[in-house]
């Protein structure tokens, strides 16, 4: 080891005074201010500040002058453009990279400049120390705590990672003014600021200054951090909806469960291995699970695709109900929901019989016409229930979108399978009883025909192979038991008619009324309201009054009302504790129903000459209509009234025309029809009549009135006339007759060929009735003007 | 652009911390001595001329300057890490030193202090 000679030191001397050499040279700082205390990293690359630099460094203790410039631009700056407060500062470290130097500076002390000078390409500077003034105050106390809360309330905000250094900083820096300089630092201020920081000669007046930037930092701090925040808020929303769902994916896996949607895949996978399909069908569901499986959840199309695959999985290609074939059952289920109606339950029979035969027989396609209220879609139900069909009924009423039968293409949003679809979906069957209800009510505007979509539906021979727009897969309706049903037959196109088998079901008589009620009705209703059949009985006299006095309608709807209202008021008695059973009379009914609506139609017993009793078929049944005509002297011409349609009309023309060419032989003065004009008002006004079947009331009135003689006033009549004079045909028939029955009327005229229809009449009106056939008008004349004759021979 | 504020401030602190009013501080390493305290001074490149210290109660302070001087003609600091300028340290040592006895020595670049307490 080889040994140093120990130089011993000097004596101790008194502190030498503060060491600053007068001249230094100038390191210009562009847009920063170097505080006391301080380490700044810098880097040097104008030629005028390497060369300070360099000769900083050539000194012994490497000191420099920082001092900023007054405005960064300069370069290189003179004397004037820089302040004159500075801070001496030694280079701690310095690094040569290409041209610049990097230095790591350390401010030592505040100096004032005395003066600059240049010296080649730098400037340097006398200077002399101006230490700051160490006041105390608790003002000062004051201010340097409320800085520390605001810069610990910046940290927060800015880094709070930095909080627990920056606490450390200030518990280890007694001195405020090393505090005040480095947060003076730290804050992105202006030079200007940060100068004025640095030339604050005491402690109060460096707080002061520090004090206010940093409250204005903090403020535009939280107000940055509030609209960062709010910006923010929305997207994280979702980002974190979206983390949450790939970790719960995470743990699934992790776990070995499959993720719900795999699991859903893997379900429909199963059902679709366990259902029975034709090949077409589950190629095409094959297709759609592949396609699910690869779509993500949040794809538009997973939805569509997965809705479209379950109803591929929920219809029932293969799956149907076997029928009870059994005749006698299903003949006694058919009479015990339905009086009379034989012709309907005699085909459904007739169905059935074929069905026994040949199993694979199409089913037919049937349409029940009559007024409502007859049992129409009743009917349906206990048809499929006598056959052990499902039943599903659906209501074409107000129908007037074509896609609402077909369904809408699975392109679209939201859409969904027909009504048909959607049935045979409900029914679980592929051969339901489907009744279309209302089937004449259908509209139709600028989105297409229902009743179009409906021939395909309805036509045996295309309905094995019907397509819906959603389903895109042929379904086989053959099996379905279509039943329409319809008020009127007018409004449904050819076409659709042609392909269904009519069945009309008339209104009903008073008797049928009578016997439905007891059978039915009361039962039902006496079951509403809770009474039991011992508790109260309906003579029969009653009932009949009801039917007659409190109701006018085909069907029976009103009538259960009535009834039903009747048992309300009974059960108001036994609930107010009345225990005697009740015995309903007529004479009561006036107290329980109130004043009687109907009034009888009273035949009228007197008619003038000109005035026939005529019969019209309404969609609620039938009614009797009188036929007024009456001269019009001056006038050449036909006039009439009544709201009368075309067909009507021209009707009358045609009896007016057969009057008068017959005029001879009917006895009438033919000067009498030259005279005058005719004048034909058919009653009630404001009700639209049409149809040809007044032909012969029309023509029995103007007989009437040309001869004088009046038509009998007890005998009703219909029928189409032709000017040859024949008596031609119409329908409804049964309504017809007893309408006339219920007005009083004992004498029916009816065309010939109409004698097939009065089988249909129930046994007590063909018995009540007298019924005249007729096949000419002379004939009709001789049975409705009976007069006529005589009063020509005479 | 505006700087952030604060956004330097893990840089500054570590620095910060110790900026004091003297540019520098030799590190120190204490021994205790069979009759009293030996303290070493790093003090590499400082002419002995330029050191002095001072005892006041328990502290012994040292201060002075690392000058630097050209170590040959015509060259010039391509880079630099040996901090130079004023150097100021000061340790406290249980007792009181004004009456102990105090020796200083250099060697290898080093400050001895030697403290031999009053009594022993």
């Amino acid at each position: 080891m080889n040994e140093e000679p120990i130089v011993p030191l000097p004596e101790p001397t008194p502190a030498a005074p503060a060491h600053s050499p007068a001249t230094l040279p100038v390191l210009p700082l562009k847009n920063t201010v170097l505080f006391p205390f301080l380490f700044a990293p810098l880097s040097v690359g104008r030629p005028g500040s390497v060369a300070a630099v360099e000769a900083a460094l050539g000194g012994e203790e490497k000191t420099l002058l920082c001092v900023a410039q007054r405005n960064g631009e300069t370069d290189p700056p003179s004397p004037d453009q820089l302040f004159n407060v500075g801070t001496r500062a030694i280079i701690k470290k310095m690094a040569r990279s290409e041209e610049t130097l990097e230095l790591l500076v350390q401010g030592v002390e505040r100096v004032a400049i005395v003066e600059y000078e240049v010296k080649g390409a730098y400037l340097v500077a006398r200077c002399e120390p101006k230490p700051i003034t160490e006041d105390a105050s608790p003002e000062i106390d004051a201010l340097y705590r409320s800085v520390i809360d605001l810069a610990n309330r910046a940290i927060e905000i800015a880094q709070p990672q930095a909080q627990p250094s920056f606490q450390q900083l200030v518990a280890g820096s007694p001195d405020p003014i090393r505090l005040v300089y480095l947060l003076g630092s730290m804050l992105s201020l202006d030079v200007q600021k940060e100068q004025a920081l640095l030339e604050s000669n005491t402690r109060l007046a460096a707080l002061q200054l520090l004090h206010g930037y940093l409250a204005h930092e903090v403020q535009v701090l939280e107000l940055r951090q509030k609209i960062t925040t709010q910006a923010q808020t929305e997207i994280s929303k979702e980002q974190r909806e979206y983390m949450l769902r790939q970790q719960m994916r995470a743990i699934q896996d992790e776990l070995g469960e499959k993720s719900p949607e795999k699991a859903e895949v893997e379900a429909l996978r199963q059902r679709l291995q366990e259902t029975e399909l034709p090949d077409e069908v589950r190629k095409e569901a094959e297709r759609g699970l592949a396609r699910l499986d690869r779509l993500p959840s949040m794809a538009p199309d997973h939805q569509v695709t997965r809705a479209h695959l379950e109803l591929i999985l929920e219809l029932p290609w293969k799956k149907s109900t076997t029928d009870v074939l059994d005749l006698e059952r299903t003949r006694a289920i058919l009479d015990e929901d339905h009086f009379d109606l034989k012709d309907v339950k005699q085909r459904i029979v007739e169905h059935l019989a074929v069905l026994k035969l040949n199993p694979q027989a199409k089913a037919p396609i049937l349409c029940f016409v009559g007024p409502p209220g007859v049992g129409k879609t009743s009917l349906g139900q206990s048809i499929a229930r006598s056959l052990g069909r499902k039943f599903e009924r659906m209501s074409l009423g107000g129908l007037h979108d074509e896609a609402e039968l077909r369904g809408h293409r699975r392109t679209y949003i939201g859409a969904m399978p027909g009504r048909i679809i959607q049935a045979i979906r409900r029914a679980g069957v592929n051969n339901p009883l489907l009744m279309l209800d209302e089937i004449d009510k259908l509209g139709r505007d600028f989105r297409g025909d229902p009743s179009s979509a409906l021939l395909e539906i309805l036509d045996p021979a295309q309905n094995h192979t019907f397509r819906d727009n959603y389903l895109d897969l042929p379904f086989d309706l053959s099996k379905v038991l279509f039943i329409g049903t319809a008020n009127a037959l007018d409004p449904l196109p050819r076409p659709l008619l042609d392909r269904m088998e009519v069945l009309r079901l008339t209104g009903y008589s008073e008797e049928e009324k009578f016997e439905i009620a007891r059978r039915y009705l009361i039962p039902r209703v006496l079951q509403d309201t809770g009474l039991k059949a011992d508790q109260v009985t309906l003579s029969d006299d009653a009932l009949r009054h009801v039917i007659k006095h409190y109701t006018r309608e085909a069907g029976c709807r009103q009538l259960e009302r009535s009834l039903g209202r009747l048992a309300r008021k009974v059960a108001i008695r036994f609930a107010e504790g009345h225990t005697d059973p009740v015995k309903i009379e007529p004479e009561q009914l006036n107290d329980l129903l109130g004043p009687e609506l109907f009034l009888p139609d009273r035949a009228r017993k007197e008619m003038p000459p000109g005035m026939a009793t005529g019969l019209a078929w309404t969609e609620v049944g039938g009614e009797v209509l009188y036929v007024e005509a009456s001269r019009l002297p001056g006038f050449r011409k036909l006039r009439l009234t009544g709201q009368l349609g075309d067909v009507m009309r021209e009707s009358a023309k045609a009896a007016q025309t057969y009057v008068w060419s017959h005029a001879a032989e009917l006895g009438i003065d033919p000067t009498q029809i030259h005279n005058s004009g005719v004048h034909i008002h058919v009653p009630a006004g404001a009700v639209p009549k049409d149809g040809p079947s007044a032909g012969v009331a029309l023509v029995s009135a103007l007989a009437s009135l040309y001869s004088g003689v009046p038509v009998r006033s007890d005998t009703a009549m219909t029928g189409e006339i032709t000017l040859s004079g024949l008596v031609m045909p119409i329908g409804g028939v049964k309504e017809k007759v007893m309408a006339a029955r219920r007005a009083g009327l004992r004498r029916v005229i009816l065309p010939r060929d109409n004698e097939k229809d009065v089988r249909e009449l129930p046994d007590e009106v063909r018995r009540d009735m007298e019924i005249v056939f007729v096949e000419k008008i002379d004939e009709l004349l001789a049975q409705s003007v009976p007069g006529l004759r005589t009063a020509t021979t005479s | 652009m505006a700087r952030d504020a604060f956004r330097f401030l893990p840089l500054f602190l570590p620095g910060a911390q110790t900026a004091r009013q003297p540019e520098w501080q030799p590190s120190v390493d204490v021994y205790r001595s069979r009759n009293g305290w030996l303290v070493k001074f790093d003090l590499a490149g400082v002419h002995p001329k330029d050191v002095e210290w001072s005892v006041a109660g328990n502290a012994l302070t040292v201060r002075g300057a690392r000058r630097d001087s050209l170590m040959e003609e015509g060259c010039r600091h391509y880079h630099m890490e040996i901090t130079y300028s004023r150097f100021e340290r000061r340790v406290e040592v249980p007792g009181d030193l004004s009456s102990a006895r105090i020796t200083t020595e250099y060697r290898d670049g080093m400050l001895l202090v030697r403290i031999e307490e009053a009594g022993t």
